[in-house]
């Protein structure tokens, strides 16, 4: 009867509506991410990769070998900088982009405790029904990405022009883009572990852009409820 | 490049050290004594032709001293500093250059592997192949020695003519100094020259001279006679050491960075083997179409 | 100097004033460290700027530019008042005892015979009173005569107290008398001290004044001829000495020989005139050296017309050109500049051509606007060097040094590119008097020629224009002997062993006629072997001995020191006859023996005198000859009637000074001083023009030349002109250190960076606030790109000294201003 079943699923809908559209359902799957904030998303990791690799090796010999990954210790050199500009500017339009979501729920401004932190990853915490699309840790960590990014830029730039700056300003700057950089490392590989193997069924939301429902369900019932229009008890 | 034919005693970035322990050799060191020296910059022009340094661009500014500072393209540099004591006029003059500090902060701070290295004989020199041109090694030194090329993008400061000593050879400033109050030799020599110095010195009226070997930095081969006590007065550092915060985020951070960043990846898998992922319960979303 | 570089190790006592060694010459400076380090020699500095030699003095006193005379008898009066003088020496080796004529006497600045009309002294009464009873001159070895030269002196320095030195140079008194106590104490036989200068002294007024004296000082002191002893000037190039020697200036032929004057048309009138008369032979016998004048005088036109020389033709002597004036280059310039010369009656012409050789007149001034201009008046002009200097682009000059268009120009130049120093062989005499050789570096680049090929193809084309069409006198052209293996371009070793002389005949030993001690052709030893009857051939007697028949002694570089004092004999050769410190007979006492055994110039061993190459007979005993073999005295001069401007030094203000002369205003500046006054030459007064100013050079530049070095490091080194300015002045102008200021004379105005620093003295000048402020030569407006800079000598005046008619370059009048 339409034209959808002449030309049948030549193209995921899902994936077609996921180009602009979020927060809908499409076909069974809810479209987390449009296409715009998975790009984002990836160029933010893309220079932070670069940046990873390049100043890996000049932090410390350990990581030395990861200069040979982007062209040796001098080319490393050259461009971790630039991709810390790359990286600062993509967080800034990652800023913007989820700035509106990243508002801390009444039941979630105590995710800075290390205990809620625990309880979560102990799997014993309970979504939060106002928290939104995003629960109260990846908030924190939003708001963390942002602030290294500052803190990235502040430090790097006396790093980057070291004969511009005075001796023990650039001590500090070096002492707090370490401080920075430990707490973003560790900051990245929790991400990244939530983002695949704890938390099955994430990553598609920022590959394919959709998720289930019942892994919206599970994580974000208060969005899942708020896309889908279900009520609190339906599925009981 | 460095030096093929000395040993190589430290060097920058280096996981372990590379101590060789093949020979032991005597560390050299350069006497400067300021109370000769007359400020002629024949080790200025010595240094630049040996070298073979580009023309800085320098302009009259008010000064008999060449440049406010050393430069990648001026490695030694006499500073001139009037001084009034007493109504009595001073015009001290000093060669500055690299120190050779036996504990260099700069290849303490440079993260480039080999781009720094002190050679057993103590000479601390940059391998410009495998410098980087963070200028860390800028923020290492107390000195202020260090300088950044910008035709290079290479640290670049005085070897003390290690091509030179290497064979044998006096550096091409001590060659030039037409009053001999520069001297080459053993640090053992140059230290008891400048002690006999500095005693001839006291005895002369200079009551306060010293020998300027700072132990901050585990002495340095420049040994240099100041006649008045006061480094300062000199553009010295009283009491150099290779800053504080370079040593803690060499010595402590970093290791510990690193430790935080492994123990977040076995955490992570510890907690995988521990908790498991997070899954939505098992037909969790049967019941729904998939279409509205 | 006297001594020699490495003899300044010797001294106990180092006075430099009029001079900035360190800065200068840093190289032989090496000698002033060794000595403090190695003896704990003191070094005392007296100079108007705190320079890089007072930086490690051990004491400093500034002084007003202009009157180190004033600061120097300052000196005498304290050592001859406080008995702080070597008495025995003065006795012996001077000419203190000497009784003077009464018709001498000075007053109110004048010395007798002044003749206000020609503004010359008639130096008759300056003379030794004959004794009545021998034909002598009367001699009292107490020295109590008040007619005798020390008592005379005593006198004519009493008024240099130091509160008069305070009021005239402007050294505080504490630190005066500090300089006087240290300086002095070298009176005992067993202290010695020397006294260096240089330019400092040379460029006034009153040079050859204040450099006597020095020697006067160190006289006294009994300084002279002894190892660390000596008046020792060091020469402004690395071959200024050698070019003095050989006929560098207008008035001397080779080895100091005088330079024929019209008016002695043959060689026994000339004598007469050149060789001084035997004094004192009864009281002292002098030995009086120049008698074998004739000898070096045969022997040196035996170089010159060769077989042409001889004796019935007076061996050429009417060919030689002779002079009817002065020459030196400040006439040459006023009479170019005003196209006839002032000295003849204006009956002669200017010079409508010039060759330059390797000097810069509008560089080296003194006031470029009139060189310039004096240039633009050529018909052609020749320069020889190594880069475009200012005087090869004259026509270029920038219209505020008074340049006009090119345009307007007629002069010709011709630019002839010239070998530097490293481009060719030869010789350079030190200030040591050491002629060493030097070999060449590299080849000169492009069509750049040696100096000595293309003196001789100038020579050779003269020649044979006169060959070819004859013209005046054509013989006095056409006998000089050519006779270098390659004529065009000789080499220098050939030239070098003309120099030192051969024998054209056998040279037989006066003492065993049987015994020759030279045969035709071969080289001679030295000059005592020279004879004036045409046997032997010698360009300079003086550097006889350089190339003997052991060859090139310029070239030995032998360190090995017998005497332990540093002579080295065996290293190059000094001359004369390769004596290391000159009146070395001045070093012992009446019987030959040292004043200071561990300090022996030369001994008497009972036979010769041994030690240094001794400057006496070497086996006449003690008592046959003075110590002073070159004088007619043969006593050093305390009182020295030779002088154009007074037999005793006497304080005057510069030309252009800041006050009148507080000893005798009337007569302020030195009344024999030598005064353009062209309509170029301008002179300004304290009311306009309120600072003294004097100039110099830097360690990091060679004169006018360094400038012109492509991307070179001393240009890098000191890369531009300055104008050091006393801080309290800057601060009462307004000028901040490295701002621009103007600093004008009556003759003109530049400008410059200011260097505001505490090392320029304020000094309290007969009760006023004096400053001072000066800068260095080294920069015009020729130059390698970004490194011209404003011609010093714009500001400076044509005045000089009456005796070498060197400038005054170190003491004029400037106003400064904020630029």
């Amino acid at each position: 009867m339409s034209s959808a079943s002449a030309q049948p699923n030549r193209v995921d809908r899902a994936i077609v509506v996921a180009r602009d559209r979020d927060n809908v359902v499409v076909a069974g799957e809810i479209v987390r991410h449009r296409r715009a904030t998975r790009i984002i998303h990836w160029t933010v990791a893309l220079t932070f990769l670069i940046g990873l690799l390049s100043g890996m090796p000049i932090w410390t010999p350990l990581f030395g070998w990861m200069a040979y990954l982007v062209g040796g210790m001098e080319v490393a050199r050259v461009i971790h900088p630039y991709a810390g500009v790359a990286f600062v500017i993509a967080s800034a339009f990652q800023f913007f982009h989820w700035l509106g979501d990243m508002h801390f729920a009444s039941d979630e401004k105590d995710w800075w405790r290390p205990s809620r932190m625990a309880r979560y990853m102990r799997w014993e915490d309970e979504a939060s029904e106002e928290g939104g699309k995003y629960n109260g840790g990846q908030k924190l960590f939003f708001w963390a990405v942002c602030l290294g990014a500052v803190g990235f830029l502040v430090t790097g730039i006396p790093m980057w022009f070291p004969l511009r700056f005075p001796a023990l300003l650039r001590e500090i700057a070096i002492i707090l883009h370490d401080v920075t950089f430990i707490c973003f490392l560790i900051g990245v590989i929790l991400h990244i572990y939530l983002g695949t193997a704890a938390e099955p069924g994430t990553f598609r939301a920022m590959t394919r852009g959709t998720v289930t429902r019942s892994w919206a369900r599970l994580h974000h019932p208060g969005w899942f409820r708020k896309v889908t229009g279900e009520s609190r008890d339906k599925r009981t | 490049m460095t030096v093929q034919a000395l040993e190589i005693k430290r060097s920058s970035a280096a996981m372990w050290g590379t101590k060789t322990g093949l020979r032991e050799k005597p560390v050299v060191s350069k006497y400067i004594d300021t109370t000769t020296c007359i400020g002629c910059k024949a080790c200025e022009a010595a240094c630049q032709e040996w070298n073979d340094l580009k023309t800085v661009a320098t302009h009259q500014e008010g000064s008999y001293q060449t440049l406010p500072h050393l430069d990648a393209d001026f490695w030694n540099l006499i500073r001139f500093n009037e001084r009034e004591v007493d109504g009595g006029l001073m015009w001290l003059m000093r060669k500055d250059q690299c120190m050779h500090c036996a504990e260099p902060g700069c290849l303490e701070a440079c993260p480039a592997p080999g781009a720094i290295v002190q050679y057993a004989n103590g000479i601390v020199d940059v391998d410009p192949s495998k410098c980087i041109g963070c200028g860390y090694c800028s923020t290492g030194c107390p000195f202020d020695v260090p300088k950044f090329h910008k035709t290079t993008g290479k640290m670049a400061k005085c070897t003390l003519c290690v091509d030179r000593v290497e064979v044998g050879l006096e550096p091409a400033c001590i060659k030039a100094c037409p009053t001999g109050c520069l001297q080459f030799g053993s640090k053992e020599q140059m230290v008891a020259m400048g002690n006999a110095r500095v005693s001839q010195l006291k005895g002369a009226g200079f009551q306060d001279a010293m020998l300027y070997d700072p132990q901050g930095v585990g002495g340095t081969s420049v040994v240099t006679v100041l006649g008045h006590g006061h480094p300062e007065w000199y553009d010295l550092p009283r009491d150099p050491h290779v800053p504080l915060l370079v040593r803690a985020w060499k010595s402590i951070l970093r290791p510990l960075g690193v430790l935080a960043a492994f123990a977040a990846v076995i955490g992570v898998f510890g907690h995988y083997a521990t908790y498991g992922p997070k899954e939505p319960p098992e037909g969790d979303g049967v019941g729904e179409g998939r279409t509205k | 100097m006297t001594n020699g570089w490495v003899d300044i190790k010797n001294a106990d006592v180092i006075l430099a004033m009029g001079g900035n060694p360190a800065e200068n010459h840093p190289v032989g400076f090496k000698w002033f460290i060794e000595a403090k380090k190695v003896r704990g020699a003191k070094l005392v500095v007296v100079d108007p700027r705190f320079t890089r030699t007072a930086a490690v003095a051990d004491f400093y006193a500034p002084l007003r530019p202009g009157t180190d005379i004033a600061f120097l008898l300052g000196l005498i009066r304290y050592a001859l008042n406080n008995g702080r003088y070597q008495e025995d020496y003065v006795r012996i080796h001077t000419n203190g005892p000497f009784i003077i004529k009464n018709e001498y006497s000075f007053n109110d600045g004048l010395f007798s015979g002044w003749d206000p009309n020609t503004k010359q002294y008639v130096k008759d009464s300056w003379g030794y009173q004959a004794d009545p009873k021998s034909t002598a001159y009367g001699v009292d070895p107490t020295m109590q005569n008040p007619r005798c030269v020390l008592q005379l002196l005593k006198q004519h320095v009493d008024r240099y107290t130091p509160e008069m030195v305070e009021r005239i140079c402007g050294t505080p008194k504490d630190k005066f008398l500090k300089v006087a106590e240290i300086v002095t104490s070298t009176h005992p036989a067993n202290r010695v001290g020397t006294i260096t200068y240089a330019l400092g002294w040379t460029q006034h007024s009153t040079a050859v004044q204040i450099i006597r004296t020095a020697a006067m000082l160190q006289l006294l002191l009994g300084n002279v001829g002894m190892p660390g002893g000596g008046v020792d000037a060091f020469r402004g190039h690395s071959n200024i000495q050698g070019a003095t020697d050989t006929a560098g200036n207008t008035e001397i032929l080779p080895g100091y020989l005088k330079t024929p004057q019209g008016q002695f048309q043959t060689l026994a009138d000339y004598y007469k005139n050149a060789i001084p008369m035997t004094l004192n032979q009864q009281a002292w016998p002098s030995m009086n050296y120049w008698v074998n004048y004739p000898k070096f005088m045969v022997s040196l036109l035996k170089s010159v017309y060769g077989n042409a020389a001889t004796k019935d033709n007076d061996w050429g002597y009417g060919w030689l050109p002779k002079i009817d004036a002065n020459y030196s280059w400040m006439y040459i310039f006023d009479d170019m500049y005003r196209g006839s010369s002032m000295r003849v009656g204006g009956k002669e012409t200017g010079p409508e051509g010039f060759i330059t050789f390797g000097m810069n007149p509008v560089g080296l001034g003194p006031n470029s606007k009139k060189m310039i201009a004096a240039l633009s008046k050529l018909k052609w002009m020749v320069v020889v060097e190594n880069a475009e200097t200012e005087t090869a682009t004259f026509w270029k000059a920038p219209k505020e040094y008074g340049g006009a268009a090119s345009s307007q120009i007629q002069t010709e130049v011709f630019m002839l590119p010239a070998a530097n120093f490293a481009e060719k062989d030869g010789t350079f005499t030190n200030s040591a008097r050491w002629l060493q050789w030097k070999w060449k570096a590299l080849d000169p680049p492009g069509q750049a020629k040696m100096d000595q090929e293309i003196l001789s193809r100038l020579f050779l084309a003269v020649q044979n224009l006169y060959r070819k069409e004859g013209g005046a006198v054509p013989e006095a052209v056409l006998n000089v002997t050519w006779a270098y293996a390659n004529p065009v371009n000789p080499d220098l070793a050939e030239v070098l062993k003309e120099m030192s002389g051969k024998a054209l005949g056998d040279i037989k030993d006066p003492k065993d006629p049987t015994k020759v001690l030279k045969t035709a052709g071969q080289q001679l030893d030295g000059f005592g072997q020279l004879q004036d009857d045409g046997s032997t051939l010698c360009g300079n007697w003086l550097h006889s001995g350089v190339y003997t028949e052991a060859g090139n002694n310029a070239q030995r570089r032998s360190t090995a020191d017998p005497t332990g004092l540093g002579m080295f004999h065996n290293w190059a050769f000094s001359w004369p006859a390769n004596r290391r410190i000159m009146y070395n007979r001045a070093s012992a006492d009446a019987n030959g023996q040292p004043w200071d055994p561990t300090r022996v110039g030369i001994r008497w061993d009972g036979a010769k005198w041994v030690g240094d190459v001794p400057d006496m007979k070497p086996d006449a005993p003690p008592g046959t000859y003075g110590a002073f073999i070159m004088l007619p005295e043969g006593v050093g001069r305390l009182f020295a009637p030779a002088l154009n401007d007074g037999p005793f030094p006497e304080h005057y203000e510069a030309v252009e000074a800041p006050i009148a002369n507080p000893l005798h205003p009337k007569v302020t500046s030195n009344p024999t001083a030598l005064i353009f006054k062209s309509d170029q030459d301008s002179f300004g007064t304290v009311d306009k023009f309120p600072y003294v100013c004097t100039t110099y050079r830097l360690t990091e530049h060679f004169h006018y030349w360094t400038k012109h070095q492509a991307g070179g490091v001393l240009n890098e080194l000191m890369p531009g002109f300055f104008v050091e300015i006393p801080e309290p002045l800057a601060r009462q102008k307004g000028i901040a250190n490295g701002s621009k200021v103007k600093v004008s004379s009556a003759r003109g105005a530049i400008e410059g960076t200011a260097m505001v620093t505490n090392r320029m003295p304020t000094l309290k000048i007969d009760g006023k606030d004096i400053w001072h402020i000066g800068f260095p030569i080294h920069w015009g407006y020729a130059a390698e790109k970004g490194h011209t800079g404003p011609l010093a000598n714009f500001l400076t005046p044509s005045v000089g000294d009456p005796n070498t008619w060197t400038p005054e370059y170190k003491a004029f009048l400037v106003n400064l201003e904020k630029a």
